[in-house]
């Protein structure tokens, strides 16, 4: 890799992490007129940029507005960079996730975060919005053949629709992932609910979510 | 400890705010607090308890009487005071399912907000008021009665797009600040006029703003000064409420002014007990979802005590009861209570 190179793809990283939407866009752009490939921009700039994000975050040096405000610079680079991805460059589509926030709660910062952490990593997401009716979800899944629904519940009151909604899914389709995250919701939460993940931030979202790929396409395997 | 003789449960709650002896320790919340069992006795669907004073004392008083917690209170949902300033709240009247009322669609900045002269004759803040009534007239005036509003920082997370509200906290805060002053005054405004009903006490709840959503110093700068100015401005005695992180805020809280702390699960109680001193009354920490909707009638008892144990001053879900609960286990929390004393040590000064 050339220096300069380097040091653009060093420039959208630190432009993430700084939620400076000005320098991710300059380096963005220049990412392009350098001829770096775009998907490489994106991954080894962009994304690694949010994966510090995410450390921040879990030592507690950065809370939720500053997420957001390093979400918000990372898509200003999607932005410049997605057009430009070329076909076959992003390999393998890593699958297919449906997500929302479970119905009754119009919370979706959480959900938000998740989704652009999954765009990121090369998913493909439906995203179903917030305050979502359970059977949204069976019947999204089911259309789009997606391996991960990904709920989300903001609040203690809402929480508990999840576990319907994880029952409702698999009496539908038991070879789907299903994810869970939010505030009130714990790894004993998730499973307790029958949910095969738990997103407990932003940050492990997508390592949980390709945990639960391998083992679904062990059981997949004849 | 010298015998006090049985109190009513009013009398009980007056004693544990004035920090006189009790005859047992107060069980009693200053959240939502209304069951499933306790609506279906009278006929009633969860959405018909938001609607109307009548559905919502009822329900309210039926909870009180079914399981025979100290205080009544209301409302249950967050949605009075946005709907109050002009916004649409879905009831979900249709749903098989317990779902407590939401804002659809927000505002989508801090300036769009803007307070009515007559906001208590507005949305459904003249039911609360009617059923606040209805509780400190009806039968059973011997229980006592609460109510609560959100906090600034968190009502403002009801009116305006929460994401775009965390990052003007970053980008422009003064368009925040002068949110949260407008917020501030209707809070106190509304607050005054339900102590002026005869309420026993009042919760200020301000759950958007735990150290897992913003930083111990944007709390301290942003959040706190909004909530001693409410403070300081209604009467005794009053509840500060934050669920979620709070053990890095929980000096923060203490300097805010209430008489008593209330925290969720994810409190240190023992080591918030060691922080504030004896001087303020600590509530909560019992996992409302654990508690009431997974444990076993056993491991109900021994949580009450050891939450008690590590300096809790009531016993006080950290949350919202939720409705379709573990009906046993809520009895079982009724039972455990009646063999906790007041801590005579920590509270009467």
């Amino acid at each position: 890799m050339t220096q300069q190179k380097q040091a653009i793809l060093d420039r959208l990283k630190q432009g993430v992490i700084d939620y400076d939407e000005e320098a991710v866009k300059e380096a963005a752009q220049e990412a392009l007129e350098e001829g770096v490939d775009a998907y490489e921009a994106i991954m080894d700039g962009l994304s690694a940029g949010m994966g510090v994000v995410g450390d921040l975050y879990e030592k507690k040096e950065y809370f939720v507005p500053e997420l957001l405000m390093s979400a918000d610079a990372m898509y200003v680079g999607l932005d410049v960079l997605r057009p430009h991805i070329k076909e076959g460059s992003r390999g393998e589509r890593k699958g297919q996730v449906v997500i929302g926030t479970v119905q009754g709660d119009v919370h979706d910062v959480g959900k938000n975060l998740i989704k652009i952490m999954f765009e990121v990593a090369g998913f493909t997401v439906h995203d179903l919005g917030r305050d979502v009716p359970l059977e949204k979800f069976v019947e999204e899944q089911m259309k789009t053949d997606a391996d991960i629904v990904a709920i989300s519940a903001m609040m203690t009151t809402t929480m508990m629709g999840m576990q319907k909604a994880v029952e409702m899914i698999r009496q539908r389709n038991p070879n789907v992932a299903i994810m869970l995250g939010g505030a009130p919701v714990t790894q004993e939460v998730a499973s307790l609910f029958g949910a095969d993940g738990y997103a407990e931030s932003a940050g492990n979202a997508v390592q949980e979510a390709l945990k639960m790929l391998k083992n679904l396409r062990e059981m997949r395997k004849p | 400890m010298s015998q006090v003789a049985a109190l009513t449960p009013r009398e009980r709650i007056a004693r544990l705010f004035h920090r006189q002896p009790m005859d047992r320790m107060p069980f009693f919340s200053g959240q939502g607090m209304v069951t499933l069992p306790a609506i279906q006795s009278l006929g009633l669907r969860f959405p018909q308890i938001h609607l109307s004073a009548e559905a919502m004392a009822a329900a309210a008083t039926a909870t009180v009487e079914r399981y025979g917690f100290d205080a009544a209170v209301v409302p249950y949902d967050m949605c009075t005071v946005p709907e109050a300033l002009g916004l649409r709240a879905s009831f979900y009247e249709d749903a098989s399912d317990v779902l407590y009322p939401t804002i659809p669609a927000k505002w989508g900045s801090p300036e769009e907000v803007t307070v009515p002269p007559d906001i208590l004759e507005r949305g459904r803040l003249p039911v609360v008021s009617q059923a606040i009534g209805l509780l400190r007239e009806g039968p059973g005036a011997d229980r006592a009665i609460g109510t609560w509003l959100l906090g600034p920082f968190t009502l403002a997370g009801q009116l305006v797009e929460l994401d775009v509200l965390l990052k003007l906290t970053m980008k422009d805060r003064p368009r925040v600040e002068r949110l949260l002053d407008r917020l501030t005054e209707l809070i106190i405004h509304i607050g005054r006029a339900y102590q002026g009903m005869g309420v026993d006490y009042i919760s200020l709840r301000e759950m958007g703003t735990g150290a897992d959503i913003l930083s111990p110093r944007v709390f301290r700068e942003l959040v706190q000064p909004y909530l001693r100015r409410i403070l300081d401005s209604w009467q005794p005695p009053r509840v500060l409420h934050i669920c979620g992180a709070t053990d890095p805020i929980v000096d923060y809280l203490q300097e805010c002014g209430a008489e008593a702390l209330s925290v969720d699960h994810k409190n240190d109680l023992a080591e918030s007990r060691r922080r504030v001193g004896d001087s303020t009354l600590l509530f909560g920490n019992l996992d409302v979802y654990r508690l009431l909707g997974q444990a076993t009638v056993a491991e109900v008892g021994s949580k009450v005590r050891e939450s008690a144990a590590a300096g809790a001053d009531a016993v006080w879900p950290g949350c919202d009861i939720w409705p379709e609960l573990k009906e046993e286990n809520l009895f079982a929390l009724a039972e455990a209570v009646k063999g906790l004393p007041f801590v005579a040590e920590r509270g009467a000064h």
